[in-house]
């Protein structure tokens, strides 16, 4: 087959993503540098010395990096509990993960509002034990918090049972012939093996949440995180200047970000090794 | 006139030559197989032939026509996959009879050429079941009746044997033998195993980097050898090159150092390499001075192979190596005399020699 | 002992997890105008009232319109891509293959939008054009990564089998090839189109008269009351996506979702 052959297998694709996509994020990104026909960074200037923005983007970043955190906590042991069981049940509790995986954003940020809204459950709880003053924690940031656990839970769960299935019992059975205890085991074994792959987990929760609009915009109320921002200056304000300012330092973290933890667990591989040869 | 005739064919992956001004002639239902260490473009060869691969120049003629640029749907060659390559999501009979379908053969005739070919290869009732409940044996005579339903004009086999066990390889292959005579189709074999091709070729082709180096009947190539490249690969472990010949009426002497060789051999090349194998030298404990065709020497290592012994021996002219059955073996450090009969040894062209093959 | 303590805690989360999707289920069934938990009284009322009024019933028919649409198209492309980045070796593929994979990795929201600066602004084309086309390039990734796992674990050699055998290069791709991937392709579809169907951040921006897709509506519903249709209507998505899970759990096995 010829060379230029197999390009015309992906030129339809190509022709798809160019129209579509990398025009319209390069051009947003490029509108950001120039006004009125000159380079500019008056732009970023103005809105990395405003402090309504720069708490906005304070706000996102702790809570995408709680979030992450909270997640790679409840996930591991509950991923190396799965990754234990018999084949039955892991199946059922990977199932289980799934399901929610696949489930409407919008679904399962409205359930939370059912739990944690005025008139919600832990409100009429509340209620039950005498406290008049109703109290809500929708509508802040802790609200997104537990929104965007939810979200990504099941995520960091099912990568890192994933990662956990890969190690693969030899090595572990490897470590308890040579004497280590389940507990020696686990840390001096599993938990490095898991690194590289905590690391790709973490890096899909930590975008994800820092990108993340559904949740917020639900469970947030007026309490913005960068997204809703961004759609806030777009749409209800039509300010397109600030809101390309903002997608464009959206896409240059998020990929900042998947550089360094790509960087890191490609060093972490390489020193320990790359699992299953 | 050959049926098959590739000229001066060559192909290149990313601009590295594979095979240059390649050229084989095949006769009229004929074996040849091509034999080669791993990389020597054996794969590459056949796939040319098949037309999954374009030579950039030169021609290739089956039965006297020329393929040169036909597309592979439209050669009529039958080729047989080292991996089987059935189609996992269709039955035995739709796998055989796929080809016969493309040809747009009459339902009936269809049926009745797969049902031939089902008991030529011994699978009858086999027709509907499918590839992943057949035996790697019984998977390959599938492969086998799907390239030879469509009437080939040549057969291409590329290391059809490799995945099977050792014992079914034997009796596989002397079906393959029997099925190709019995057609009369020509046909391509790749192999690397040696006993394979020489038992089931009418011709050998060794190849070396994208070269055939001799082409002949499997017992020439056993026996004479035309290069140095060919005589290692194919168990020649000693190489000796001499200083000097001198004729001696009809029986030529070869010199090296202080020892006189004498060698016969068929044609005079003019070659001053000369080559012998480990099971055609004798060896005998050290006593009266060495004359003609004998070197005296030390054993070095001494390795118990079963049947024989062979026995790593230090000369003045090198190491030889020599298999010998005996009931009391040598040790090493032992002092002995190499004999080394005229009429074994074999002179060859020196090419390049892999560095396993020593 | 520590056995103990890893399944309490798996036990906890998988409560957290799921503990807010059955009280809502539970909630829908109540007949009260405001969420209730246990209800008081139980009803199915807030079930009919989904298809009550076109509001829910007009975005539904959007939503699968844009879905199936923008699968077919993405697959168009998508599979072809697919096909030559398993089969061949060419230059600057591991950058294509990044690329057609690119679409998940810029933030949703961001190439919504530029899509509306783009594409309905700038190039003006019509809103419903503009959701189908920007569902196609979010179901694209996803089409792409199942159908090139499928194909890598593709034996070629069957192909060529087919080729040498006489059939055409495409009738072998139609006739062997396709066939043994197919199940691939479903699931790549199905999956694809659960990203789409369920799709915000693109949506949120390609909302005009009358155009807008389901989970753009439930959220504009959202904003101004508070009843159980949401609920009801959540429970009826939850059914869905249910059925999807399964149907891809047979046609690819679970471990799709556990081996990236
Ligand atoms: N698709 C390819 N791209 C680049 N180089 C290739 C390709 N296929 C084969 N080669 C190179 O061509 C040479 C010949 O390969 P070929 O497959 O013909 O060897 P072979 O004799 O069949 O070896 P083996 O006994 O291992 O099957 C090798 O050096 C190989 O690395
Ligand atoms: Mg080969």
């Amino acid at each position: 087959m010829k060379q230029y052959g197999k390009y015309l297998f992906l030129l339809p694709g190509l022709l798809v993503l160019t129209l579509f996509m990398i025009i319209p994020i390069a051009g947003t990104i490029l509108s950001t540098f120039f006004d009125a026909g000159s380079f500019t960074l008056a732009g970023y200037m103005q809105y990395l010395q405003d402090p309504y923005f720069l708490n906005i983007l304070w706000v996102t970043l702790r809570t995408s990096l709680l979030t992450t955190l909270i997640c790679i906590l409840l996930a591991f042991p509950a991923a190396y509990y799965i990754s234990k069981c018999r084949p039955r049940m892991k199946m059922i509790l990977l199932l289980l993960s799934i399901f929610p995986l696949l489930t409407s954003p919008v679904v399962r940020s409205f359930s939370w509002m059912v739990i944690l809204g005025k008139g919600g459950i832990i409100d009429n709880t509340m209620a039950l034990f005498g406290s008049d003053t109703s109290i809500s924690i929708l509508y802040t940031p802790t609200a997104i918090l537990i929104g965007l656990v939810h979200l990504f839970l099941p995520l960091s769960i099912i990568t890192l049972v994933g990662v956990m299935e890969n190690i693969g019992d030899d090595v572990v059975e490897a470590a308890k012939s040579l004497g280590a205890s389940a507990s020696t085991t686990f840390w001096h074994i599993l938990l490095p093996l898991s690194v590289p792959g905590l690391m790709t987990g973490s890096i899909l929760v930590f975008v994800g949440s820092f990108t993340a609009y559904t949740t917020p915009a639900l469970l947030g109320g007026r309490e913005s995180v960068i997204s809703t921002f961004l759609y806030q200056n777009a749409v209800t304000l039509n300010d397109w200047q600030l809101a390309s300012v903002v997608a464009t330092i959206m896409i240059v973290l998020s990929f900042v970000v998947i550089g360094i933890m790509n960087w890191l667990a490609g060093k972490v591989a390489v020193r320990g090794g790359n699992i299953r040869g | 006139m050959s049926h098959v005739s590739l000229q001066n064919v060559a192909v290149a992956y990313q601009k590295t030559n594979i095979l240059e001004n390649f050229n084989l002639d095949i006769p009229e239902g004929e074996l040849v197989s091509l034999l080669g260490p791993s990389g020597c473009g054996k794969t590459t060869t056949l796939r040319l032939v098949a037309g999954f691969l374009q030579s950039h120049q030169g021609s290739i003629q089956v039965g006297g026509k020329d393929y040169t640029t036909v597309p592979v749907n439209k050669r009529n060659f039958g080729f047989v996959f080292q991996n089987y390559a059935l189609f996992p999501h269709m039955s035995i009979f739709d796998n055989i009879a796929f080809g016969l379908r493309q040809r747009k053969v009459s339902k009936k005739d269809t049926y009745t050429k797969v049902m031939e070919m089902l008991e030529l290869v011994g699978l009858q009732h086999f027709e509907n079941r499918f590839p992943k409940e057949l035996s790697g044996g019984q998977k390959q005579r599938v492969a086998i009746a799907r390239a030879l339903v469509i009437n080939p004009d040549l057969l291409l086999f590329d290391e059809p044997l490799s995945n099977l066990d050792a014992n079914l390889r034997v009796s596989m292959r002397s079906e393959i033998r029997r099925i190709q005579q019995e057609s009369g189709i020509a046909a391509i074999y790749v192999s690397h195993d040696q006993e394979e091709c020489f038992s089931i070729s009418d011709r050998v082709a060794i190849m070396n980097k994208g070269v055939i180096e001799q082409l002949d009947h499997p017992a020439a190539i056993y026996h004479r050898p035309r290069t140095s490249f060919v005589a290692s690969f194919i168990g020649f472990k000693n190489f000796l090159r001499f200083d000097r010949r001198s004729e001696n009426g009809q029986k030529p002497i070869f010199y090296k150092g202080d020892s006189t060789f004498a060698v016969s051999y068929e044609k005079d090349t003019g070659s001053m390499t000369g080559v012998i194998r480990p099971d055609d030298i004798r060896i005998k404990p050290a006593g009266p001075p060495v004359t003609e065709n004998e070197l005296s020497g030390t054993i070095i290592t001494a390795i118990f192979l079963g049947r024989s012994y062979q026995y790593e021996v230090k000369t003045e002219h090198g190491s030889f190596t020599a298999n010998q059955e005996m009931t009391i073996p040598f040790q090493s450090g032992d002092s002995v005399v190499l004999d080394m009969p005229p009429h074994k040894w074999v002179l060859v062209e020196e090419s390049e020699v892999p560095s396993y093959a020593g | 002992m520590a056995n103990r303590w890893l399944g309490f805690v798996t036990l906890l989360v998988f409560t957290f997890l799921l503990g807010p999707l059955v009280i809502m289920l539970v909630s829908s069934f109540g007949e009260a105008g405001v969420l209730q938990f246990p209800p008081e009284n139980w009803s199915l009322k807030w079930y009919a009232n989904i298809f009550q009024g076109s509001m829910f019933m007009t975005a539904f028919q959007t939503s699968i319109l844009v879905s199936f649409a923008g699968n077919m198209l993405a697959l168009l492309v998508g599979l072809p891509a697919a096909y030559a980045m398993s089969r061949f070796q060419f230059k600057g593929k591991a950058f294509l293959q990044t690329l057609f994979i690119s679409p998940v990795l810029i933030p949703g929201i961001v190439l919504g939008f530029a899509l509306l600066r783009y594409i309905i602004v700038t190039f003006q084309i019509p809103v419903y054009t503009a959701l189908f086309i920007g569902h196609t390039i979010i179901m694209l990734p996803f089409i792409v990564r199942v159908i090139s796992s499928n194909l890598d674990n593709f034996d070629f050699s069957i192909e060529e089998a087919a080729v040498s055998l006489g059939a055409s290069r495409v009738g072998a791709f139609f006739r062997i090839v396709l066939p043994n991937i197919k199940s691939g392709i479903i699931a790549g579809v199905l999956i694809a189109f659960l990203e789409s169907f369920n799709n915000v951040d693109i949506s949120v921006f390609m909302t005009g008269p009358g155009v807008s897709t389901l989970p753009i509506q439930m959220l504009t519903y959202v904003e101004n009351y508070f009843d159980p249709t949401i609920a009801a209507l959540s429970v009826l998505l939850m059914a869905l996506t249910a059925v999807l899970m399964f149907v891809i759990e047979r046609l690819v096995g679970i471990s799709y979702f556990t081996k990236k």
